[in-house]
């Protein structure tokens, strides 16, 4: 069954969480801490899975990925390996969260979860790849400055849900 | 849009377990007196750069292309240049004391600094 108004959506929310994730790249941030994103498309994750579930959130995070790094000329690089494990695992435990434990917890603790998963998987991929273990005692303090980025992107996401037409669902 | 209590705990949870983990860092790898730099490539130690005032040394890694310029100066050491598409290795500056460190993930490049006597337990629990 070939939905179209969801395809343009989808296409649309690749297209933007490519654009929140290119223009977060020239974004200097006063963090002392390399790798410390503000992880905007995650907004877009979120919103992919409220609208339409985790498959079609996993392929909106998947095909931004391939999109971004591919035009980036960084496609199947170290920064590709690290965008598509991060951008994957997050919205797998997102997805997840939503489903079980929603009414609880509310989209902007989904969001914080999604941002510290997003941070567990990059720096495991970034151990690998290095063949450091000891890349993972930075995981707590990207965790630290997940958890502010985490509740932004997820307000955000809240808001933009509640504003949305309800056509869109 | 208000936070409900899992979110609180959820957000406490996560911060509790980040500054444990910045507090076992700082515990278990950070370092005093002598301190060392080790790097290494593709997961191999290429060298260990000592760490003190007054000592320059200067390494470089890759080739014509590729590279990273390593630069230890009066008991720091950074990446000074480095020809890699993200520069996160040169932008990390300076580092000085254990447990920090530079990476450089195009190239697969890790300088470690340690302390050069290896902290043992017995020295933590006394």
């Amino acid at each position: 069954m070939v939905d179209t108004r969801r395809l343009i959506i989808l296409g649309l929310l690749v297209a933007i969480a490519g654009v929140l994730h290119a223009v977060e790249g020239w974004l200097p941030l006063p963090v002392p801490v390399p790798g410390v994103k503000l992880g905007l498309a995650n907004i877009i994750s979120l919103v992919a899975i409220v609208l339409y579930g985790w498959r079609d959130a996993l392929a909106v995070a998947a095909v931004r990925v391939v999109l971004g790094t591919l035009l980036g000329g960084a496609f199947l690089g170290p920064s590709f390996a690290l965008g598509i494990s991060g951008a994957l695992a997050s919205t797998v435990a997102m997805a997840y969260a939503c489903r079980r434990w929603r009414p609880a917890l509310s989209l902007v603790g989904v969001s914080v979860l999604g941002a510290a998963v997003h941070n567990l998987a990059q720096i495991s991929v970034a151990a690998l790849l290095v063949s450091s273990a000891t890349l993972l005692w930075y995981l707590p303090y990207l965790i630290l400055f997940a958890l502010p980025t985490g509740l932004a992107t997820g307000f955000t996401a809240a808001f933009l849900l509640a504003r949305l037409p309800a056509a869109g669902r | 849009m208000r936070l409900t209590k899992a979110d609180k705990w959820l957000t406490g949870a996560l911060l509790a377990a980040a500054a444990g983990g910045i507090a076992l860092n700082m515990l278990l790898l950070s370092g005093v007196g002598a301190q060392e730099a080790r790097v290494y490539k593709e997961g191999k130690l290429v060298q260990t750069i000592r760490l003190r005032p007054g000592y320059h040394e200067e390494l470089r890694l890759g080739g014509q292309e590729r590279y990273n310029l390593i630069v230890a100066d009066n008991g720091r050491v950074r990446i000074a240049e480095a020809d890699c598409p993200d520069q996160v290795c040169v932008r990390t500056g300076w580092v000085s004391l254990a447990p920090q460190q530079i990476v450089c993930l195009p190239y697969r490049v890790v300088i470690k600094v340690v302390s050069s006597e290896p902290p043992d337990v017995d020295d933590i629990t006394k």
